[in-house]
């Protein structure tokens, strides 16, 4: 890549010296379908709304006054949580579609990255992470195999977050579709008041994991430049040809200008 | 007696036991035996008049309470007649009652039913052969009773069993005229027809079962498994509920529909919470944020002090206590949730909506855990990210102290 | 002769389960055993709970006792964490105590204990016309008419005649000490009748301040009915106008029924004015403080102890000086199983060593009862609705000394008749219409501070634990209508650390001691009392169900880890 391929913004000498030297061949490699992007972002706007809601129907901040019937306070922050929520199951079926439909990166083996390789790099992204040093972080196109796991740690939360949910939910009309189908969860747990204990005990995975989980991709792209987050927007990324990766082998590749916009569609690695 | 009918709550449960033909035509007059079709036999030819000059029973009492039984087994007051036919059908039916181990609440909760009155019961519907606490005869004399009558009615005796069965020390923490009070149930139990488990003790094991339920405390179906058993769950439980059952079993002649955990759902079908008559504050947001405050002699709604009303299958709202005077709520305190199994630990502390969790020294909320994490996990973050970019600037200026090295690296953008 | 070995297991018209094996000679019994053959150990439950909860634990250790447990509890929490209530909570509370004695004592009567009187079949015989004269001629009350009783002899004659004796099967019918005359006992059938209906009616105070009943709602701090006159969902008008209704009827059912039936059938039976005395120390907790429950001036019915029947003078009462010993009873402890310990101290291993079940008999074991026995300075006790009348009587108790004359009178014996099986039951029954009367007083009061603006029932400035002392304990002491109770309780980090009650049924059924002194019940037995015919036990009932025995109550575990208690404030 040559400065003059530079757009005529970046020709400003701010910009200038801080854009990357050419430094060989990019990939652009295209990672995660539609169907991905859409259902995490879903996803994700529909559990901070689902987190939002929970909270007050846990404990309700404020109370309102006057008489009862003018008032629909509770009922409306319960009817936005169950809007969330089944929003959040319609991602869910999308995602679980996707899991048997996705590319590599995408479907269901690569839910459970336990491989002895893998479990290698996940102490290495464990002991890059202790240590704040990117250098000893192993190489991956899509996830690593750490973020993989809190990823299928959280659809196993999530999963667990709809169940309970949804038995509660069932309990207004016993005998309904709802009670009938999640009849098995109160007596998992031993009881409907154990299930309100575990649906408000993993609600608080979230919080926890957007503040990891944005820390991380935003750190990510800031380190290494791979674009995460855009990743999650475009569906994909851009790697250098010259590096090495632990997921996949770009030698089969075409190296692609990272300006052109030609993107390749994702081809199989090898 | 209220002369609103309780909603027929088995009618529409199709999916837990038969359809039941009770919903559909309980309009219409008493003459037929409209809700028997799968039940007895019935005859169509002869009016309830006659049958109960046959009987000679005092038609209007007999009717009356009829028609309040009915009213509780939520069939309407329509079908009175024919609960009256059917229980005027037979001789007063055998009931043995057999109290272990608890606290005799249950019995007192049964004496103070309004329909029918204990009075009624013992005298005119059932024959109580036995039972601890009514019952004349002592000792031997009792034992006595209760065996012949045993004997003689075996097969078609209603069982009800109130308290728990312990189960540690070989069941010597409960004993009666000499003998395992598990052997007693075993016994009563094997020509029983039905039993009725009454109260929470005889449900799960209740206030004895409370961790660490020092005396193995159990309820009667961990002991018995080849007979039908209804739960009438309660700490204690209504005693109307107690007697709608016992008339349910001899006009129907089988136990009512129940639920999973073997409530009959003519009672235990909907949540306190769905029938609530402080459900619209809890809709509108208006919460009572301590006892006798302002909110508090509003009527507002228990939620924030720890009602388990959204966790409890009950009567309590519909049927109400004592002549329907009042309940739990009603009266300003928030449900302790007494009819779901294990309450003493699930729905403690009473006052909170949520138990405390073990497992991190003392004991917190969830809530202060959970926030607490979350807290550490952002506070983590900050450091990390702090770190992260403390870390890039140093590495950026070894960096540059190397010029030879060449060009800067995609590393120096953006610092 | 040889003495006859009998057993009457289980006692029934109780609460609980209860055996009692005695010997008899020659019409009288000469030894005794009660032996409580439950237990369920509800103390050991209570440890790491809320003591904002632990009333409803405490409650459930009586169904019939309700409430009693509950507000022994929460005085103990309240006087741990310093809290006063409003004197509307206190009222309510009295209010809901007190409709428990009068309708407890009225059950009692004619449910528990009539049967040992009244000889039901024989009411099929009277003439109700010379019933209702009989009746009309100690009460004015209206269904005490010749047509009434008529109605009620046709419902007892159809269900005898249907062959299906059900409750009334196998009973001692036509013993030879059923003394009343056949129209007297019709009298008494109809009241047995009418009083269960009488007391589902006036037991709904407890529903309307309380929820429910058995087993009401209370509250750490207060009482959770607000009050607001102009809301339909708390106390107000309708729920008062109904609250005066049952005071009024309790009332008149007491004065008008249960009293003038008390006094007519004792009137037949004077002779068990010198039976079954037993133990001569009485004890009393005192009872329905007036304000605060620690202002033991305000109390009605006052605290004390009577030693050796001797009426003249009343001790003073010290907790400190209680003990209770396991030597007959199923427990093991490290001190050896003959130191008697203060509950404080006390350690409950339950060990069983009886017999084998099945067992014939438990007399002749060294050890027989899931029972304590709690011994005051090394005396046995009585506690009950007699002990609290009788300290009451010689602490010149107004109310006390005034109505126990007029019974003493009407029966024409002296006191010394009172320290006896009739004396327990008459006592029941001078108690019960103390409260009837007192009860007005109460609702009065309550009504009065409504009036002046006085609507407060909580006191909240408690209610979080955060406001609480890292260590506190308290003493909840209560006289409950089967007599003196007390809940001991230590809190740590806002949790209960150790929790004990001491009960009325543990003093009176309390098997043998060290020293091989025995409980109330056992000395009851052996005191100048007959027993007819071994196989018709009916004498002992009498005196068994005098006592109102509560056997959920009296049996417990004290806290397992055996701590000592360093200092307990009690006043």
């Amino acid at each position: 890549m040559t400065t003059d391929q530079v757009k005529p913004l970046a020709r400003l000498p701010w910009f200038q010296v801080r854009l990357p030297r050419a430094r060989g061949d990019f990939t652009w490699i295209y990672l995660w379908g539609a169907p991905l992007r859409v259902s995490h972002w879903v996803a994700a706007l529909s559990l901070v709304a689902l987190f939002g809601t929970g909270i007050f129907i846990s404990q309700p901040l404020w109370v309102t006054s006057g008489e009862a019937s003018s008032h629909f306070l509770m009922g409306r922050f319960r009817f936005a949580h169950f809007l969330a929520g089944t929003f959040l199951v319609m991602a869910g079926i999308i995602r679980v579609y996707w899991l048997f439909a996705g590319n590599e990166f995408e479907r269901w083996p690569a839910l459970w990255p336990f491989t002895r390789r893998n479990i290698r790099a996940m102490f290495l992204m464990l002991k890059s992470y202790a240590t704040i040093d990117p250098k000893i972080q192993p190489h991956f196109v899509g996830h690593n195999p750490l973020a993989q796991v809190a990823y299928s740690s959280i659809y196993v939360g999530t999963t667990i977050m709809i169940c309970t949910g949804f038995a509660m939910y069932g309990q207004s009309n016993p005998g309904g579709f709802f009670y009938t189908a999640f009849a098995w969860v109160p007596a998992i747990l031993g009881g409907l008041q154990n299930v309100r204990v575990v649906h408000h005990l993993f609600s608080w995975l979230y919080p926890i994991f957007f503040s990891i989980h944005i820390y991380l991709v935003i750190r990510s792209d800031y380190l290494e430049r791979g674009g995460v987050v855009s990743s999650m927007f475009t569906g994909g990324t851009y790697v250098s040809s010259h590096d090495e990766f632990e997921d996949c082998d770009l030698g089969d590749h075409p190296s692609v200008p990272w300006h052109t916009g030609e993107h390749p569609t994702w081809v199989k690695p090898q | 007696m209220c002369a609103q009918p309780v909603r027929p709550a088995f009618s529409r449960r199709s999916e837990r036991g038969p359809p039941r033909a009770i919903g559909a035509k309980r309009l219409e007059g008493g003459q037929t035996g409209m809700f028997l079709r799968d039940s007895e036999p019935w005859v169509d030819d002869e009016t309830l008049g006659q049958h109960l000059e046959e009987n000679g029973v005092s038609r209007r009492s007999f009717l009356e309470f009829c028609t309040e039984m009915a009213v509780v087994l939520g069939l309407g007051s329509a079908a009175a007649p024919s609960v009256a036919k059917a229980l005027e059908a037979q001789k007063r039916p055998t009931v043995i009652w057999l109290e272990m181990q608890e606290c005799t609440g249950c019995v007192e909760s049964v004496i103070r039913t309004e329909a029918p009155t204990i009075g009624d019961l013992v005298l005119d519907v059932i024959s109580l052969d036995y039972s601890d606490t009514l019952m004349a005869a002592a000792g031997f004399a009792a034992e006595k009773a209760k065996a012949e009558s045993m004997a003689k009615n075996k097969g078609s005796y209603l069982l009800v069993v109130t308290g728990s069965v312990p189960t540690k020390e070989d069941g010597i923490y409960c004993m009666l005229a000499g003998k395992t009070i598990r052997a007693h149930l075993e016994e009563a139990a094997e020509g029983a027809a039905a039993i009725i488990a009454l109260g929470a003790c005889a449900h799960w094991g209740s206030v004895q079962a409370a961790a660490p339920n020092p005396t193995g405390a159990v309820g009667v179906r961990d002991i018995i498994k080849n007979k039908p058993i209804v739960n009438i769950a309660g700490c204690p439980p209504i005693g109307d509920v107690v007697t709608a059952t016992v008339v349910h079993f001899l006009t129907f002649g089988r136990l009512p529909s129940t639920d999973r955990e073997g409530r009959p759902l003519f009672a235990y079908g909907n949540r306190i919470h769905d029938q609530c008559s402080r459900r619209a504050h809890f809709d509108a947001g208006q919460y009572v944020e301590n006892f006798d405050d302002e909110n508090a002699r509003r009527g507002w709604c228990l939620y924030q002090m720890g009602c388990k009303g959204p966790a409890t299958y009950s009567p309590c709202p519909i049927v109400q206590w004592n002549n329907r005077t009042s309940w739990p709520i009603g009266a300003g305190h928030p449900c302790i949730g007494c009819t779901e199994p294990f309450f003493w630990d699930t729905m403690t502390p009473f006052y909170r909506r949520l138990p405390d969790v073990g497992g991190f020294g003392v004991e917190r909320r969830i809530d202060t855990i959970g926030a607490s994490l979350a807290v550490g996990a952002a506070a983590g973050v900050l450091a990390h990210a702090g770190m992260t970019v403390l870390h890039q600037i140093r590495r950026r200026k070894s960096t540059r102290q190397l010029p030879e090295h060449g060009a800067p690296t995609e590393d120096s953008t953006n610092g | 002769m040889a003495s006859t070995k009998v057993v009457i297991d289980p006692i029934t018209r109780i609460e609980g389960h209860l055996r009692i094996e005695v010997q008899a000679d020659a019409g009288k019994i000469s030894g005794s055993w009660a032996t409580a053959t439950m237990f369920r150990g509800i103390e050991t439950i209570m440890t790491g709970r809320d003591p904002r909860d632990a009333w409803a634990f405490t409650q459930r250790i009586c169904g019939v006792c309700t409430t009693v447990h509950a507000i022994a509890s929460v005085r103990a929490v309240e006087d741990a964490l310093d809290i006063k209530v409003p004197q509307n909570a206190n009222i309510i509370r009295n209010l809901v105590h007190g409709m428990q004695f009068i309708q407890d004592h009225v059950i009692h009567f004619y449910h528990l204990h009539a049967l040992d009187w009244v000889d039901v079949v024989s009411a099929v015989g009277a003439d109700p016309n010379k019933a209702a004269a009989l009746a009309r001629s100690i009460s004015p009350w209206p269904n005490n008419d010749a047509a009434h009783f008529a109605a009620v002899q046709a419902r007892l004659k159809k269900f005898v005649a249907s062959g299906q004796l059900g409750i009334f099967a196998n009973g001692y019918w036509g013993h030879p000490a059923y003394k009343l005359p056949p129209e007297a006992n019709l009298m008494a059938v109809s009241h047995y009748l009418e009083a269960l209906d009488w007391q589902r009616d006036v037991i709904r105070l407890h529903t309307v301040f309380g929820g429910k009943n058995p087993h009401p709602n209370f509250l750490v701090g207060g009482m959770a009915s607000a009050i607001n006159l102009d809301e339909t969902a708390t106390i107000n008008a309708v729920r008062l106008a109904d609250v005066m209704g049952m005071i009024k009827r309790a009332k008149e059912f007491v004065e008008q029924v249960y009293w003038p039936d008390l006094v007519a059938i004792a009137g037949f039976y004077k002779d068990w004015g010198a039976i079954g005395g037993g133990t001569p120390n009485f004890l009393a907790c005192g009872e329905f403080p007036e304000s605060d429950p620690r202002d033991l001036k305000s109390l009605y019915f006052p605290r004390g102890i009577i030693m050796g029947k001797d009426l003249s003078k009343v001790v003073e009462y010290d907790h400190k000086k209680v003990a209770e010993y396991i030597t007959s009873s199923w427990y093991t402890q490290s001190g050896g199983d003959d130191k008697g310990l203060h509950p404080w101290e006390g350690e409950t291993n339950p060990k069983y060593t009886g017999p084998k079940a099945p067992y014939e008999y438990l007399q002749g074991e060294k050890k027989y009862s899931w029972m304590k026995a709690p011994r005051y300075e090394g005396h046995a006790m009585q506690v009950g609705p007699l002990a609290c009348m009788l300290v009451g009587y010689a602490s010149g108790h107004k109310d006390i000394k005034e109505l126990v004359g007029a019974a003493l009178g009407k029966l024409n014996v002296g006191p010394a008749a009172l320290f006896s099986t009739l004396g327990r039951t008459a006592a029941r029954g001078i108690e019960t219409v103390l409260l009837a009367h007192k009860m007005e007083t109460w609702f009065n009061e309550l009504i009065t501070n409504i009036k002046n603006g006085q609507t407060a029932t909580f006191t909240r400035d408690k209610w979080d634990p955060k406001t609480w002392p890292a260590k506190a304990q308290g003493y909840g002491y209560l006289d409950a209508p089967r007599g003196a109770l007390g809940h001991w309780v230590q809190i740590e980090n806002e949790k209960i650390s150790r929790y004990q009650c001491v009960v009325p049924s543990t003093w009176n059924c309390s098997p043998r001691d060290a020293q091989g002194q025995m409980g109330a019940y056992e000395a009851a037995l052996v005191d100048n009392h007959p027993l007819v015919r071994p196989d018709q036990p009916l004498e002992i009932l009498r005196t068994i169900h005098s006592f109102d025995p509560c056997l959920a109550c009296g049996v417990h575990v004290l806290d397992a880890d055996g701590g000592l208690l360093a200092e307990v404030k009690v006043q």
